[in-house]
Protein backbone atom coordinates (compact mmCIF):
# COMPACT_ATOMS: atom_id res chain seq x y z
CA UNK A 1 0.00 0.00 0.00
CA UNK A 2 1.05 3.58 -0.58
CA UNK A 3 0.24 6.61 1.53
CA UNK A 4 0.45 10.36 1.08
CA UNK A 5 1.23 12.41 4.18
CA UNK A 6 0.07 15.98 4.78
CA UNK A 7 1.14 18.43 7.45
CA UNK A 8 -1.80 20.49 8.63
CA UNK A 9 -0.59 23.41 10.70
CA UNK A 10 -1.71 26.98 11.03
CA UNK A 11 -2.78 29.71 13.42
CA UNK A 12 -6.41 28.60 13.08
CA UNK A 13 -8.05 25.41 11.86
CA UNK A 14 -11.70 24.39 11.87
CA UNK A 15 -12.76 20.81 11.32
CA UNK A 16 -16.50 20.54 11.75
CA UNK A 17 -18.44 17.33 11.63
CA UNK A 18 -21.64 18.31 13.38
CA UNK A 19 -22.07 22.00 12.67
CA UNK A 20 -25.63 23.23 12.35
CA UNK A 21 -26.98 26.75 11.77
CA UNK A 22 -25.24 29.45 13.81
CA UNK A 23 -23.11 27.18 16.00
CA UNK A 24 -20.10 26.06 13.92
CA UNK A 25 -18.20 23.51 15.96
CA UNK A 26 -14.83 21.91 15.40
CA UNK A 27 -13.41 18.48 16.17
CA UNK A 28 -10.07 18.17 17.98
CA UNK A 29 -8.54 16.50 14.91
CA UNK A 30 -8.97 17.00 11.17
CA UNK A 31 -12.01 15.32 9.64
CA UNK A 32 -12.02 13.12 6.58
CA UNK A 33 -14.48 15.39 4.82
CA UNK A 34 -12.32 18.43 5.52
CA UNK A 35 -9.11 16.85 4.25
CA UNK A 36 -10.80 15.23 1.22
CA UNK A 37 -12.31 18.64 0.46
CA UNK A 38 -8.89 20.25 0.61
CA UNK A 39 -7.43 17.57 -1.67
CA UNK A 40 -10.35 17.99 -4.08
CA UNK A 41 -9.70 21.74 -4.16
CA UNK A 42 -6.04 21.07 -4.90
CA UNK A 43 -6.98 18.75 -7.77
CA UNK A 44 -9.39 21.32 -9.15
CA UNK A 45 -12.51 19.15 -8.71
CA UNK A 46 -15.68 21.28 -8.78
CA UNK A 47 -18.12 21.12 -5.89
CA UNK A 48 -20.74 19.35 -8.00
CA UNK A 49 -18.36 16.65 -9.29
CA UNK A 50 -18.46 13.08 -7.93
CA UNK A 51 -16.02 12.25 -5.13
CA UNK A 52 -16.14 8.44 -4.84
CA UNK A 53 -12.51 7.97 -5.83
CA UNK A 54 -11.24 10.23 -3.03
CA UNK A 55 -13.80 9.21 -0.43
CA UNK A 56 -12.74 5.56 -0.75
CA UNK A 57 -9.19 6.32 0.45
CA UNK A 58 -8.40 5.18 3.99
CA UNK A 59 -7.79 8.15 6.23
CA UNK A 60 -6.00 8.68 9.54
CA UNK A 61 -4.63 11.61 11.53
CA UNK A 62 -2.12 12.06 14.32
CA UNK A 63 -2.34 14.96 16.77
CA UNK A 64 1.23 16.24 16.90
CA UNK A 65 0.37 19.43 18.74
CA UNK A 66 -3.13 19.67 20.18
CA UNK A 67 -3.38 23.46 20.25
CA UNK A 68 -6.24 25.22 22.00
CA UNK A 69 -9.93 25.55 21.36
CA UNK A 70 -10.87 29.10 20.46
CA UNK A 71 -14.38 30.50 20.30
CA UNK A 72 -15.23 33.35 18.01
CA UNK A 73 -18.50 35.10 18.80
CA UNK A 74 -19.30 36.74 15.49
CA UNK A 75 -21.49 39.83 15.23
CA UNK A 76 -21.24 40.64 11.56
CA UNK A 77 -23.36 43.36 9.97
CA UNK A 78 -24.42 43.89 6.41
CA UNK A 79 -24.56 47.35 4.80
CA UNK A 80 -27.66 48.27 2.83
CA UNK A 81 -27.98 51.31 0.58
CA UNK A 82 -31.27 53.14 1.26
CA UNK A 83 -33.13 55.04 -1.51
CA UNK A 84 -32.11 58.41 0.01
CA UNK A 85 -28.40 57.57 -0.36
CA UNK A 86 -27.69 56.75 3.31
CA UNK A 87 -26.28 53.38 4.38
CA UNK A 88 -28.08 51.34 7.01
CA UNK A 89 -26.52 48.34 8.72
CA UNK A 90 -28.50 45.23 9.49
CA UNK A 91 -27.16 42.49 11.74
CA UNK A 92 -26.55 39.01 10.42
CA UNK A 93 -27.51 36.18 12.80
CA UNK A 94 -25.15 36.06 15.81
CA UNK A 95 -22.95 33.02 15.37
CA UNK A 96 -20.46 31.05 17.46
CA UNK A 97 -17.53 29.76 15.43
CA UNK A 98 -15.02 27.41 17.03
CA UNK A 99 -11.43 26.97 15.92
CA UNK A 100 -8.41 24.94 16.98
CA UNK A 101 -5.59 27.43 17.29
CA UNK A 102 -1.87 26.76 17.10
CA UNK A 103 -2.23 23.05 16.36
CA UNK A 104 -0.20 20.72 14.16
CA UNK A 105 -1.66 17.54 12.67
CA UNK A 106 -0.33 14.80 10.47
CA UNK A 107 -2.97 13.53 8.04
CA UNK A 108 -2.39 10.36 6.03
CA UNK A 109 -4.38 9.02 3.07
CA UNK A 110 -3.85 5.44 1.96
CA UNK A 111 -4.72 4.15 -1.51
CA UNK A 112 -3.38 3.07 -4.87
CA UNK A 113 -0.01 4.47 -5.87
CA UNK A 114 -1.23 6.38 -8.90
CA UNK A 115 -4.02 8.11 -7.04
CA UNK A 116 -1.84 8.91 -4.06
CA UNK A 117 0.93 10.37 -6.22
CA UNK A 118 -1.64 12.52 -8.00
CA UNK A 119 -2.79 13.90 -4.67
CA UNK A 120 0.77 14.70 -3.60
CA UNK A 121 1.41 16.52 -6.87
CA UNK A 122 -1.88 18.41 -6.70
CA UNK A 123 -1.22 19.61 -3.14
CA UNK A 124 2.18 20.91 -4.23
CA UNK A 125 0.62 23.01 -7.01
CA UNK A 126 -3.05 23.38 -6.11
CA UNK A 127 -5.77 24.44 -8.51
CA UNK A 128 -7.78 26.27 -5.83
CA UNK A 129 -6.27 27.70 -2.63
CA UNK A 130 -5.75 25.20 0.19
CA UNK A 131 -7.34 25.89 3.54
CA UNK A 132 -7.69 24.08 6.83
CA UNK A 133 -11.39 23.38 7.13
CA UNK A 134 -12.58 26.93 6.62
CA UNK A 135 -11.71 29.49 4.00
CA UNK A 136 -10.30 31.89 6.61
CA UNK A 137 -7.70 29.37 7.81
CA UNK A 138 -4.71 29.20 5.46
CA UNK A 139 -2.02 26.61 6.18
CA UNK A 140 1.30 27.69 7.66
CA UNK A 141 4.20 26.15 5.79
CA UNK A 142 4.16 23.46 3.10
CA UNK A 143 1.36 20.92 3.35
CA UNK A 144 2.77 18.04 1.29
CA UNK A 145 5.20 15.73 3.06
CA UNK A 146 5.52 13.22 0.24
CA UNK A 147 4.49 9.69 -0.73
CA UNK A 148 5.58 6.70 1.34
CA UNK A 149 5.51 2.95 0.69
CA UNK A 150 3.82 1.84 3.86
CA UNK A 151 0.43 1.21 5.36
CA UNK A 152 -1.66 3.81 7.16
CA UNK A 153 -0.92 2.64 10.71
CA UNK A 154 2.77 2.29 9.97
CA UNK A 155 2.97 5.81 8.56
CA UNK A 156 1.23 7.27 11.62
CA UNK A 157 3.65 5.42 13.89
CA UNK A 158 6.90 6.20 12.07
CA UNK A 159 6.76 9.72 10.60
CA UNK A 160 8.71 12.16 12.77
CA UNK A 161 7.05 14.38 15.39
CA UNK A 162 6.17 17.73 13.82
CA UNK A 163 5.39 19.93 16.81
CA UNK A 164 7.32 23.20 17.12
CA UNK A 165 10.93 23.07 18.25
CA UNK A 166 10.27 24.97 21.47
CA UNK A 167 7.47 22.61 22.37
CA UNK A 168 9.67 19.59 21.73
CA UNK A 169 12.43 21.05 23.89
CA UNK A 170 9.99 21.74 26.70
CA UNK A 171 8.67 18.18 26.50
CA UNK A 172 12.11 16.98 27.74
CA UNK A 173 11.33 13.24 27.55
CA UNK A 174 12.94 11.31 24.70
CA UNK A 175 9.68 9.83 23.48
CA UNK A 176 6.23 11.31 23.17
CA UNK A 177 2.84 9.63 23.16
CA UNK A 178 0.56 11.04 20.48
CA UNK A 179 -3.14 10.43 19.83
CA UNK A 180 -4.22 9.00 16.49
CA UNK A 181 -7.68 8.92 14.91
CA UNK A 182 -8.09 6.63 11.89
CA UNK A 183 -10.68 4.79 9.83
CA UNK A 184 -11.55 1.51 11.51
CA UNK A 185 -10.97 -1.77 9.70
CA UNK A 186 -14.17 -3.54 8.67
CA UNK A 187 -13.58 -6.16 11.38
CA UNK A 188 -13.06 -3.60 14.17
CA UNK A 189 -16.41 -3.18 15.84
CA UNK A 190 -15.60 -0.97 18.83
CA UNK A 191 -15.24 2.32 16.96
CA UNK A 192 -17.26 5.52 17.12
CA UNK A 193 -19.52 6.74 14.35
CA UNK A 194 -19.14 10.21 12.91
CA UNK A 195 -21.00 11.71 9.99
CA UNK A 196 -17.88 12.48 8.08
CA UNK A 197 -17.64 10.85 4.64
CA UNK A 198 -18.18 13.46 1.94
CA UNK A 199 -20.78 12.30 -0.60
CA UNK A 200 -21.28 15.66 -2.23
CA UNK A 201 -19.89 19.15 -1.61
CA UNK A 202 -22.63 20.68 -3.76
CA UNK A 203 -23.39 23.98 -2.00
CA UNK A 204 -27.11 23.50 -2.55
CA UNK A 205 -27.22 20.00 -1.14
CA UNK A 206 -24.22 18.85 0.88
CA UNK A 207 -24.28 15.21 1.88
CA UNK A 208 -22.18 13.27 4.31
CA UNK A 209 -22.23 9.55 5.13
CA UNK A 210 -21.18 7.88 8.37
CA UNK A 211 -17.76 6.44 9.07
CA UNK A 212 -16.37 4.40 11.95
CA UNK A 213 -13.25 5.77 13.62
CA UNK A 214 -10.78 4.19 16.03
CA UNK A 215 -8.72 6.22 18.46
CA UNK A 216 -5.29 5.05 19.55
CA UNK A 217 -1.87 6.24 20.64
CA UNK A 218 1.60 5.90 19.17
CA UNK A 219 5.06 6.41 20.68
CA UNK A 220 7.28 8.71 18.62
CA UNK A 221 10.88 9.75 19.23
CA UNK A 222 11.39 13.31 20.37
CA UNK A 223 14.31 14.76 18.39
CA UNK A 224 14.80 17.51 20.99
CA UNK A 225 14.46 15.31 24.05
CA UNK A 226 16.99 16.14 26.73
CA UNK A 227 15.95 13.76 29.47
CA UNK A 228 19.04 12.02 30.69
CA UNK A 229 18.62 10.14 33.92
CA UNK A 230 19.99 12.75 36.29
CA UNK A 231 22.98 11.45 38.19
CA UNK A 232 22.41 12.35 41.81
CA UNK A 233 25.04 14.65 43.27
CA UNK A 234 26.29 12.98 46.46
CA UNK A 235 28.54 15.09 48.68
CA UNK A 236 28.53 12.28 51.28
CA UNK A 237 30.61 10.11 48.95
CA UNK A 238 33.85 11.85 49.86
CA UNK A 239 33.10 11.73 53.60
CA UNK A 240 32.89 7.99 54.06
CA UNK A 241 29.43 7.45 52.59
CA UNK B 1 31.79 21.83 60.66
CA UNK B 2 29.28 19.13 59.82
CA UNK B 3 27.51 18.06 56.64
CA UNK B 4 24.07 16.53 57.03
CA UNK B 5 22.00 14.68 54.45
CA UNK B 6 18.33 14.15 55.08
CA UNK B 7 15.84 12.72 52.58
CA UNK B 8 12.35 14.17 52.90
CA UNK B 9 9.08 12.43 52.08
CA UNK B 10 7.25 14.82 49.71
CA UNK B 11 3.98 12.92 50.08
CA UNK B 12 3.51 14.07 53.66
CA UNK B 13 1.57 17.15 54.57
CA UNK B 14 4.37 18.51 56.72
CA UNK B 15 6.79 18.15 53.85
CA UNK B 16 4.45 20.00 51.50
CA UNK B 17 4.38 22.92 53.90
CA UNK B 18 8.16 22.96 54.13
CA UNK B 19 8.76 22.52 50.39
CA UNK B 20 6.22 25.20 49.64
CA UNK B 21 7.92 27.92 51.61
CA UNK B 22 11.64 28.53 52.08
CA UNK B 23 10.65 30.60 55.10
CA UNK B 24 9.12 27.55 56.79
CA UNK B 25 12.07 25.33 55.88
CA UNK B 26 14.52 27.94 57.14
CA UNK B 27 12.71 27.99 60.46
CA UNK B 28 12.69 24.20 60.62
CA UNK B 29 16.42 23.94 59.87
CA UNK B 30 17.28 26.65 62.41
CA UNK B 31 15.18 24.83 64.99
CA UNK B 32 17.49 21.84 64.65
CA UNK B 33 20.27 23.68 66.44
CA UNK B 34 20.48 24.77 70.05
CA UNK B 35 22.52 27.73 68.87
CA UNK B 36 22.16 28.40 65.16
CA UNK B 37 24.27 31.56 65.15
CA UNK B 38 27.41 31.71 62.98
CA UNK B 39 30.87 31.00 64.44
CA UNK B 40 34.36 31.83 63.11
CA UNK B 41 34.29 28.47 61.35
CA UNK B 42 31.12 28.98 59.39
CA UNK B 43 27.35 29.35 59.44
CA UNK B 44 24.26 27.25 58.89
CA UNK B 45 23.59 26.72 55.19
CA UNK B 46 21.02 24.46 53.59
CA UNK B 47 19.89 23.34 50.17
CA UNK B 48 17.02 21.30 48.86
CA UNK B 49 17.82 18.97 45.96
CA UNK B 50 14.95 17.49 43.97
CA UNK B 51 15.46 14.64 41.53
CA UNK B 52 12.25 13.79 39.75
CA UNK B 53 8.98 13.85 41.61
CA UNK B 54 9.65 11.68 44.62
CA UNK B 55 13.27 12.19 45.56
CA UNK B 56 13.86 15.24 47.73
CA UNK B 57 17.04 15.60 49.78
CA UNK B 58 17.89 18.32 52.28
CA UNK B 59 21.60 19.07 52.72
CA UNK B 60 22.83 21.14 55.60
CA UNK B 61 26.27 22.48 56.51
CA UNK B 62 26.60 23.75 60.07
CA UNK B 63 29.10 24.51 62.85
CA UNK B 64 27.25 22.14 65.24
CA UNK B 65 25.62 18.76 64.82
CA UNK B 66 21.93 19.15 64.07
CA UNK B 67 19.01 17.30 65.63
CA UNK B 68 16.30 16.97 62.99
CA UNK B 69 13.89 14.81 64.99
CA UNK B 70 11.12 17.35 64.42
CA UNK B 71 11.76 17.24 60.67
CA UNK B 72 11.65 13.44 60.60
CA UNK B 73 8.38 13.45 62.48
CA UNK B 74 6.77 16.05 60.25
CA UNK B 75 8.22 15.34 56.87
CA UNK B 76 10.31 12.17 56.84
CA UNK B 77 9.96 8.45 57.47
CA UNK B 78 9.95 8.31 61.29
CA UNK B 79 10.37 4.55 61.57
CA UNK B 80 12.84 3.85 58.78
CA UNK B 81 14.86 6.89 57.68
CA UNK B 82 16.70 9.46 59.73
CA UNK B 83 19.46 11.85 58.80
CA UNK B 84 23.19 11.27 58.35
CA UNK B 85 25.71 13.72 59.76
CA UNK B 86 29.38 13.58 58.79
CA UNK B 87 32.34 15.53 60.07
CA UNK B 88 33.13 18.05 57.32
CA UNK B 89 36.57 19.09 58.58
CA UNK B 90 38.57 16.22 57.01
CA UNK B 91 37.35 17.27 53.61
CA UNK B 92 37.89 20.97 54.29
CA UNK B 93 41.42 20.25 55.49
CA UNK B 94 42.19 18.03 52.51
CA UNK B 95 41.53 20.72 49.88
CA UNK B 96 44.65 21.18 47.76
CA UNK B 97 45.43 23.23 44.72
CA UNK B 98 44.71 21.41 41.49
CA UNK B 99 42.15 18.96 42.87
CA UNK B 100 39.08 18.41 40.72
CA UNK B 101 35.61 18.03 42.16
CA UNK B 102 32.08 17.70 40.85
CA UNK B 103 30.06 20.46 42.45
CA UNK B 104 26.46 21.49 42.93
CA UNK B 105 25.30 24.91 44.04
CA UNK B 106 21.93 26.58 44.32
CA UNK B 107 22.38 30.32 44.27
CA UNK B 108 20.47 33.55 43.98
CA UNK B 109 22.24 35.36 41.13
CA UNK B 110 21.56 39.09 41.44
CA UNK B 111 23.14 42.33 40.35
CA UNK B 112 22.87 45.73 41.90
CA UNK B 113 20.93 47.97 39.55
CA UNK B 114 18.90 51.11 39.42
CA UNK B 115 15.86 51.79 37.30
CA UNK B 116 15.51 55.18 35.63
CA UNK B 117 13.11 56.61 38.17
CA UNK B 118 14.78 55.13 41.23
CA UNK B 119 17.11 57.05 43.45
CA UNK B 120 18.57 53.97 45.14
CA UNK B 121 19.99 50.78 43.69
CA UNK B 122 18.38 47.49 44.47
CA UNK B 123 19.42 43.86 43.95
CA UNK B 124 17.69 42.64 40.79
CA UNK B 125 17.75 39.05 39.61
CA UNK B 126 19.68 37.85 36.61
CA UNK B 127 17.12 36.40 34.27
CA UNK B 128 18.67 34.39 31.47
CA UNK B 129 20.77 31.26 31.67
CA UNK B 130 23.63 33.16 30.08
CA UNK B 131 23.51 35.93 32.70
CA UNK B 132 23.27 33.43 35.54
CA UNK B 133 26.25 31.46 34.27
CA UNK B 134 28.23 34.66 33.86
CA UNK B 135 27.33 35.62 37.43
CA UNK B 136 29.08 32.50 38.71
CA UNK B 137 32.01 32.76 36.27
CA UNK B 138 32.66 36.32 37.50
CA UNK B 139 33.02 35.03 41.05
CA UNK B 140 35.09 31.87 40.68
CA UNK B 141 38.45 33.55 41.26
CA UNK B 142 37.28 35.15 44.49
CA UNK B 143 35.75 31.87 45.64
CA UNK B 144 39.05 30.07 45.19
CA UNK B 145 38.36 27.77 42.28
CA UNK B 146 38.14 27.74 38.52
CA UNK B 147 35.84 25.77 36.26
CA UNK B 148 37.30 22.90 34.32
CA UNK B 149 37.04 23.58 30.62
CA UNK B 150 35.99 20.74 28.42
CA UNK B 151 38.22 21.16 25.40
CA UNK B 152 36.22 18.71 23.30
CA UNK B 153 34.67 21.50 21.25
CA UNK B 154 36.64 23.93 19.13
CA UNK B 155 36.26 26.66 21.75
CA UNK B 156 36.88 25.81 25.38
CA UNK B 157 33.54 25.71 27.18
CA UNK B 158 33.55 25.71 30.98
CA UNK B 159 32.03 22.55 32.43
CA UNK B 160 28.95 24.23 33.88
CA UNK B 161 25.24 23.62 33.45
CA UNK B 162 22.17 25.05 35.06
CA UNK B 163 20.05 22.06 35.94
CA UNK B 164 17.17 23.97 37.48
CA UNK B 165 16.04 27.56 37.64
CA UNK B 166 12.99 29.33 38.88
CA UNK B 167 11.49 32.11 40.93
CA UNK B 168 10.21 31.47 44.44
CA UNK B 169 7.57 33.77 45.86
CA UNK B 170 6.51 33.22 49.43
CA UNK B 171 5.30 35.11 52.44
CA UNK B 172 7.40 35.91 55.39
CA UNK B 173 5.82 35.82 58.80
CA UNK B 174 3.73 38.90 58.83
CA UNK B 175 2.67 39.33 55.26
CA UNK B 176 5.44 40.81 53.16
CA UNK B 177 6.09 38.89 49.98
CA UNK B 178 9.62 37.68 49.32
CA UNK B 179 10.69 36.99 45.74
CA UNK B 180 13.96 35.24 45.02
CA UNK B 181 15.12 33.84 41.74
CA UNK B 182 17.26 30.74 42.06
CA UNK B 183 19.55 28.82 39.75
CA UNK B 184 21.06 25.42 40.45
CA UNK B 185 24.51 24.97 38.94
CA UNK B 186 26.32 21.69 38.37
CA UNK B 187 29.76 21.20 36.91
CA UNK B 188 33.36 20.42 37.58
CA UNK B 189 35.77 22.72 39.38
CA UNK B 190 39.47 22.80 40.02
CA UNK B 191 40.72 24.11 43.36
CA UNK B 192 42.83 27.25 42.99
CA UNK B 193 43.00 28.67 46.52
CA UNK B 194 42.09 26.14 49.22
CA UNK B 195 41.50 28.75 51.94
CA UNK B 196 39.15 30.84 49.80
CA UNK B 197 37.23 27.76 48.72
CA UNK B 198 36.98 26.60 52.31
CA UNK B 199 35.42 29.94 53.17
CA UNK B 200 32.97 29.60 50.27
CA UNK B 201 32.00 26.10 51.44
CA UNK B 202 31.38 27.12 55.05
CA UNK B 203 30.03 30.66 54.70
CA UNK B 204 28.13 30.26 51.46
CA UNK B 205 27.98 32.08 48.15
CA UNK B 206 25.82 35.04 47.26
CA UNK B 207 22.56 36.17 48.76
CA UNK B 208 19.42 34.56 50.23
CA UNK B 209 21.45 32.08 52.29
CA UNK B 210 18.63 31.74 54.80
CA UNK B 211 16.34 30.64 51.99
CA UNK B 212 18.29 27.71 50.67
CA UNK B 213 20.79 29.47 48.45
CA UNK B 214 24.57 29.61 48.64
CA UNK B 215 25.47 26.07 49.75
CA UNK B 216 28.21 24.65 47.53
CA UNK B 217 28.89 20.93 47.90
CA UNK B 218 31.64 18.80 46.40
CA UNK B 219 31.55 15.21 45.23
CA UNK B 220 34.37 13.05 43.88
CA UNK B 221 35.11 13.88 40.27
CA UNK B 222 34.01 11.19 37.83
CA UNK B 223 36.94 11.89 35.55
CA UNK B 224 40.45 11.48 36.85
CA UNK B 225 41.89 14.88 37.68
CA UNK B 226 45.05 15.81 39.51
CA UNK B 227 43.38 14.98 42.83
Amino acid sequence: MTVVALRLAGPLQAWGSRSRFVRRETEKAPTKSGVIGMVAAAKGIRRTDPLEELADLRFGVRIDQPGQLLRDFQTAQRPKKEKDGTTSWSSLPLSQRYYVSDAVFLAVLEGERRLVEDIDEAVRSPEFPLYLGRRSCPPAGPVALGVFDSGLEEALATLPWMAGTRRQQRHRANTVRLTTVRDAHPDETDGELVQDIPVSFDPNRRQYAWRTITRGTVEIDNPHGTAEKAEEHDPMASLGG
Amino acid sequence: MFLTKMPLNPRRRGARKLLGSPQALHAAVQAGFADPSPTEEGRVLWRLDTYGQHRVVLYTVSPDKPDFTHLVEQAGWPTTETWQTRDYDPLLDSLRMGQRWQFRLTANPVRSARHKEWTETKPLAHVTVKQQKQWLLDRTTRLGFQLVTSDSASEAEPDLTIVERGTRRFNRQGSDLVTISTATFEGQLEVAEPMALRHALTFGIGRAKAYGCGLLTLAPSLRKGAG
